[in-house]
């Protein structure tokens, strides 16, 4: 009897949901500037003249909210939205949200990095993505527990050393009880611009791309010379990158199209 | 519907409270909460103690599979009879024998910590293992690959289903393991405790002076029955050191400059030296240190200067009574408690031993074994000085020692042995230079020739250049030496602990 019950439970919740809820793919494609970042073989110079290549980005994103137009928001589930977005793993770059409720979304808001109360969580809830002995290894303080948000490693021909290697390693969520630290948290929130993302029932194709201009990890409000600053962890200084890549996601078209079409475009440079 | 999920769910909740409480009732606690402690803080509630989970966590604590090269366990440098720190030992070994930057914390009523190591940077127990298992200079591995190595032991897969009802092995449930048995580790059986319980002990007139002088002077930071209010200060050592900033490493706060997390007092005479880099080997040491040799910095605790004057007054005979009274927190039950013992561990996977380390490079380049044979001439000239405590003449004799080391021709040696030779030379060199500079400090010198004696015999195990039989002794992980003679056991008083237990002698033969 109990048997039945519970089945019929759970159909009734997928048929709810399928009545419901639709998914949505997000694409993220790195850029310095308006070019794609290729790891490794790329040159690209910063605000200050100085020229370097990429061979490592990665970074965190989680919280996601998607707003609508009435400014009230749908948040994805906490346990599901924590996202590791690595430039080396192709995969990686494009997540997907399911059991959205249908509906007209006009933008986006997420946390770019790993919220204070997951810092602070027990080991539990360090699932998948934030797991620090598996996919978050690399993302990591083990001796001031902490992620790392924002990781970018390259080389730079203005850093005047014998290996002339840039590390760019952004974490810190403010501590806890008496430890304080820095809250290098931010958040990136935009809108779609005149376009609305629909969001249908058993639609499996909407992507939203989004761009990330890792550029801006290096320039604004501080211009961040690679010769002077090579290695930045931790330090007061990482205030400072923070508050410049704030601003580096934005939005960069809707496509509802299958997943083939996207990556040829993608392939092609077109995204 | 929702309702009766929810119900569902309740019953399951229902079940495992069930469960819980059963067990609470009918075993003996893991954790003994001493009546003379306040609560402790640690998140019991997600991961309450099992004897399986402990009895995992203890396999695992003294498993030198955690280590890159499986040579070095927790245990390694967190020996019980030393109050879970390493004996001797200013600053850790880690794999390859390099040291940390500081000396390993002593391990006990860790459940009633809110941060962990000396500057704090680790919140949680749950999270602090990863820190040693992945320090390079500690055991320099991932713990991802202890995971893995764990999934493929034959023992572990079914030590996990025992704690955990399942054999999966993921980074949860094994650092889980691990805090549950850190946590058992309780230190409150010493005679202090035993007076404040009134358990029919009673202080000797010294030390009840002591406590008192305690009280007034020293209560401040090492306050309450833990013997510490786990905050951070820095307590004037002197900055000519090294560069350790302490807690400001991870607040970056100017004024979290030379702050080091305040340690508790219990087991003092085991876990010596003391600070957070060994820098003190006495307790008279320390406090000559707090009485006169403090460092005024910016950041110095205000209660270290009080009305402008810098130090906290005792005189010679205070000093005596607080010491005694200091005394009364050794914890003999704790350190000797089977319940921790390495002894009493599953051993789970073999230990790399020394011998792992030899291999046969032997060689007919007479130049080069003559170089050797010089060496171990002069190797025993360092121990007879050390037997003779001239603490200078073991500097001299290292001096000479090193010098027919760096004499030894390899030039013409096949390039594997040139590269075997050249890490040995390096390691020797290290320790040789710390016993030269440590002239009249005969104890750090007998410590660096314990590691000394441990390379050379692997270098002179593996050219085997020797003519006569030498004889290699082991006592323990820290202690070794090298001897021309059979059954040489004069080489222990050196050491405060001359007995026969764990020794283990070595025999290369001259070669043919």
């Amino acid at each position: 009897m109990k048997k039945i019950l519970f089945f019929l439970l759970i159909c009734s919740v997928s048929f709810v949901n399928a009545q419901r809820t639709g998914s949505l793919n997000i694409q993220f494609d790195n850029f310095v500037g308006t070019e794609p970042v290729v790891l490794n073989d790329k040159k690209y110079s910063n605000a200050l003249g100085e020229q370097f290549n990429i061979s490592l980005l990665q970074y965190f994103v989680s919280n996601i909210k998607l707003i609508k137009k009435d400014g009230s928001a749908y948040i994805v589930p906490q346990n599901e939205s924590y996202f590791l977005i690595r430039e080396s793993n192709p995969a990686s770059k494009k997540i997907t949200l399911n059991n959205i409720p249908k509906g007209k979304y006009t933008g986006i808001s997420f946390v770019i990095g790993v919220d204070s109360a997951r810092s602070a969580s027990e080991i539990s809830e360090r699932k998948g993505c934030l797991d620090i002995a598996g996919d978050a290894k690399d993302m990591y303080w083990v001796w001031n527990s902490g992620y790392i948000f924002v990781k970018m490693e390259g080389t730079s021909s203005a850093i005047d050393r014998k290996n002339p290697i840039f590390m760019y390693h952004i974490g810190l969520f403010g501590g806890i009880g008496e430890k304080k630290t820095l809250n290098n948290i931010q958040v990136a929130t935009f809108d779609f611009g005149k376009q609305a993302l629909k969001v249908k029932a058993s639609d499996k194709n909407l992507t939203l791309g989004i761009k990330a201009d890792v550029a801006k990890i290096l320039n604004g409000e501080t211009n961040v010379s690679m010769k002077t600053n090579p290695v930045i962890m931790g330090g007061p200084f990482s205030k400072k990158i923070a508050e410049n890549y704030k601003t580096m996601f934005s939005f960069a078209g809707l496509h509802k199209q299958t997943a083939e079409t996207f990556n040829k475009e993608s392939a092609l440079g077109m995204k | 519907m929702m309702t009766l999920g929810s119900k569902i769910f309740i019953f399951s909740v229902a079940i495992l409270v069930g469960t819980f409480s059963f067990r609470q009732l009918e075993e003996k606690p893991l954790l003994s909460e001493p009546s003379n402690f306040p609560k402790p803080v640690y998140h019991f509630k997600s991961n309450a103690l099992t004897d399986e989970g402990v009895a995992l966590g203890k396999t695992l604590f003294y498993d030198a599979i955690l280590s890159k090269d499986n040579s070095i366990s927790c245990g390694s440098c967190h020996q019980q009879s030393a109050g879970f720190t390493q004996h001797g030992h200013e600053l850790s070994h880690g794999v390859n024998d390099q040291f940390t930057k500081r000396n390993s914390m002593p391990l006990f009523n860790l459940a009633w910590a809110n941060s962990f190591g000396w500057d704090g940077g680790v919140h949680d127990l749950d999270f602090f293992a990863i820190s040693p298992i992945q320090n390079p200079v500690e055991m320099d591995e991932l713990l991802g690959n202890v995971l893995e190595k764990l999934r493929k032991s034959n023992t572990y897969p079914a030590l996990f289903e025992k704690a955990y009802g399942s054999k999966e092995i993921n980074t949860e449930r094994f650092l889980k393991a691990l805090s549950q048995f850190m946590l058992t580790m309780v230190s409150a059986n010493s005679k202090y405790d035993k007076v404040v319980r009134s358990e029919g002990v009673v202080f000797t007139q010294e030390e009840e002076k002591g406590m008192a002088l305690f009280d007034q002077k020293c209560s401040v930071c090492h306050s309450g029955e833990l013997f510490t209010d786990f905050k951070f200060r820095n307590n004037g050592l002197k900055l000519d050191r090294n560069d350790d900033m302490g807690r400001y490493e991870v607040t970056q706060l100017e004024e979290d400059k030379f702050k080091f997390k305040v340690p508790s007092l219990r087991n003092l005479t085991a876990t010596a030296p003391y600070m957070h880099d060994g820098r003190f080997k006495t307790l008279e040491e320390v406090l000559d240190h707090y009485e006169a040799n403090l460092e005024n910095s910016p950041t110095i605790d205000p209660i270290l200067k009080k009305d402008g004057k810098i130090g906290i007054d005792m005189t010679a005979e205070e000093k005596k009574q607080i010491i005694a009274f200091l005394k009364t927190l050794d914890d003999e039950d704790f350190l000797t408690d089977p319940r921790f013992a390495e002894s009493t561990a599953i051993v789970a996977t073999k230990k790399k031993t020394i011998e792992d380390d030899i291999v046969d490079l032997r060689t007919q380049n007479t130049t080069f074994n003559t170089g050797l044979q010089k060496s171990i001439v002069a190797y025993l000239k360092i121990k007879e000085a050390l037997l003779a405590k001239n603490s200078n003449l073991v500097s001299s004799s290292t001096t000479y020692f090193l010098n027919t080391i760096d004499k030894t021709n390899s030039a013409t040696l096949s390039n594997v042995q040139k590269e075997k030779f050249k890490k040995w030379q390096e390691n020797l060199i290290f320790n040789g230079t710390h016993i030269i500079e440590g002239k009249g400090n005969l104890p750090h010198q007998v410590e660096h020739f314990s590691e000394l004696s441990k390379i050379f015999y692997v270098l002179i195990a593996s050219f085997n250049p020797n003519t006569e039989t030498l004889y290699f002794y082991s006592k323990g992980n820290s202690d070794h030496w090298l001897s021309d003679k059979e059954n040489e056991k004069n080489w222990v008083i050196l050491k405060n602990t001359p007995s026969d237990d764990n020794l283990q002698v070595r025999m290369i033969a001259p070669q043919k």
